[in-house]
């Protein structure tokens, strides 16, 4: 397996009309790794991801994916290694049943039928969607619906996975699912990729960030390191999670007790609890 | 990518005399045009009526959108001459002046297919200079001020409104799509795209409807318009200008029809016919193959 399943060198992107939405940016993935993609509206964060899978082509620079240079290769080739679940299910959805939307992924990669009735089970098994499968995705309530979004992009089996906005919309009970299946997909040794506003959701999965502003990423670092960053926090106008910024105040000037779960701070707060 | 080409006819935001003078006045005039346009068959009538909605355009300084939409309308209606000349829309007998292939050409086929051609352009490019110089919410609130039904308008603007939202969803969805290992080709692609983009269509247009009810839209009484256009004297006398010149103008080509008519005339040598029917079948054949193969292309 390649070092890096997604690696950008010098990469930049100027739409057409001469907006430049993404300046140089060099960036390496490693395997295994959950990564969060932080940033305003228009800071370039989708504009970075959908070159991941060749949605959208660098207007100088290079992405290699798998160790590959991406020129040249076209979206449904990209998709065997890069999964990309869009902020909308609505936008994916289109069969009669969740089975048939599940096959669809796998159909594509030009699979031998048994190949992918093996792919749907695991998915199937992976995101607990057995009761499902002769449902209409149209009837099924929207964290359900995002569900099975996810599972028909796990059904092509890729390296990588590309979460927009994940949690948009969820309950706590959605939210949570989201977490769970970020945790399983880093053991299954994937590498997951989300955009997020969510800083709660990312302070818990996210072994790194992408800090970016002004199509520029201007920081990359564990979630700890961007959160304890004034600056950065200050030009992104984003804000930590709650729990983040209570434990910078109840533990001022120690940066090792920075908080990223309210389990943690609670186990500060009670050493023999 | 072909779903990616704008709509070329759209407001082009501008101060020229065209962009100032009211949407009824620049109305009539196209109103006019057409009927005129319809009057005769006379390709030189039709020239000059195309060349004066020319210099209108030029003077709007809309010239580049104007461009983009004959880009579209040109090959398309070089067909007619194609198609006029070996089956002219005229009483038989026709006088045959080529042959090309398997093909006849007739003489009143190359007129009509002219004429024709030519009739488009005179007609359209006063449509045009309408659309393209007059904001569709003027057009609308001067319609409506001549008793057009506010929901009638509502529905027309409401629509045209919604059609770059549904071009942007249907780009996101073949996105979607493509990350899924679509290759976007054929009729299997069909399906993949359009259910989801027809039913994100119909769901926002029934929440469009619950919003416009929760802000009265079916209340009764005079709706005001934020646009409000005054005319002026310049719009009175431009408007009857129009109406003067293609009133004097239709009269005439009726009178003198007879004259007009060169159907039965060689009004072109048979050699210049040929080029033009040869010339025109390849350029409508390369426009076509080119479409097509940039559809097939993404």
């Amino acid at each position: 397996m390649a070092e890096f399943p997604i690696e950008a060198d010098r990469l930049t992107h100027v739409y057409p009309g001469g907006v430049q939405a993404l300046k140089t940016t060099s960036l390496q993935v490693q395997v295994g790794e959950v990564l969060g993609v932080v940033g305003q509206n228009g800071s370039g964060k989708t504009t970075l991801v959908k070159h991941f899978n060749g949605l959208l082509r660098p207007s100088s620079g290079r992405l290699l994916v798998m160790g590959h240079d991406s020129a040249g290769q076209p979206v449904y080739e990209l998709a065997r290694h890069v999964g990309y679940v869009f902020q909308n299910p609505n936008h994916q959805l289109f069969s009669t049943s969740v089975r048939a939307e599940l096959q669809f992924g796998p159909n594509n990669l030009g699979l031998p039928p048994a190949e992918v009735q093996t792919r749907v089970e695991e998915a199937v098994a992976f995101f607990d969607l057995a009761a499902l499968l002769e449902q209409h995705p149209y009837r099924l309530a929207f964290p359900l619906r995002k569900l099975v979004a996810m599972a028909s992009v796990y059904a092509m089996g890729p390296q990588v996975f590309v979460l927009d906005e994940p949690t948009t919309g969820q309950d706590h009970e959605g939210f949570n699912l989201v977490r769970r299946l970020v945790q399983r997909l880093r053991e299954q040794q994937k590498t997951v990729i989300i955009v997020s506003h969510d800083m709660a959701l990312l302070a818990e999965v996210a072994d790194r960030l992408v800090a970016m502003w002004a199509a520029e990423v201007i920081a990359v670092g564990t979630p700890r390191e961007i959160f304890a960053d004034d600056d950065v926090m200050r030009r992104t106008k984003l804000s930590p999670p709650q729990i983040t910024q209570f434990s910078r105040r109840r533990w001022p000037g120690q940066p090792d007790h920075l908080a990223l779960t309210v389990a943690e701070a609670v186990s500060w707060l009670n050493p023999g609890h | 990518m072909a779903q990616n080409l704008p709509i070329p006819v759209v407001f082009v935001p501008g101060r020229s005399f065209f962009h100032r003078l009211h949407p009824l006045t620049k109305l009539v005039w196209a109103v006019v045009a057409i009927v005129m346009a319809f009057a005769t068959r006379n390709p030189l009538v039709l020239l000059g009526m195309t060349v004066l909605g020319l210099a209108f355009i030029a003077v709007a300084g809309v010239v580049p959108a104007y461009g983009r939409v004959m880009l579209i309308l040109f090959p398309i209606s070089l067909s007619l001459i194609v198609f006029q000349a070996i089956a002219p829309a005229f009483p038989q007998p026709w006088i045959p002046i080529s042959r090309l292939g398997p093909f006849t050409i007739y003489r009143e086929g190359i007129y009509s297919g002219l004429s024709l051609l030519m009739r488009t352009y005179a007609g359209s490019t006063f449509a045009v200079l309408l659309v393209l110089t007059t904001h569709p919410s003027d057009l609308f609130a001067a319609l409506q001020k001549l008793g057009v039904p506010h929901e009638l308008n509502f529905m027309v603007s409401a629509s045209l409104q919604m059609v770059p939202i549904v071009q942007r969803e249907f780009q996101i969805v073949l996105s979607a799509q493509r990350s899924r290992g679509m290759r976007a080709r054929g009729f299997s692609s069909v399906l993949p795209s359009m259910v989801p983009v027809f039913a994100g269509t119909i769901e926002r247009v029934q929440q469009l409807a619950m919003s416009l009810e929760s802000r009265a839209f079916g209340s009764k009484g005079v709706k005001t318009s934020l646009r409000e256009s005054k005319a002026t004297a310049t719009d009175y006398v431009f408007a009857l200008l129009g109406v003067v010149l293609a009133g004097a103008g239709t009269y005439l080509v009726v009178r003198y029809r007879d004259l007009l008519d060169w159907s039965k005339v060689e009004f072109l040598p048979p050699w210049l016919s040929v080029t033009i029917v040869v010339v025109a079948a390849l350029t409508f054949v390369t426009f076509t193959i080119a479409l097509w193969r940039q559809a097939q292309q993404e």
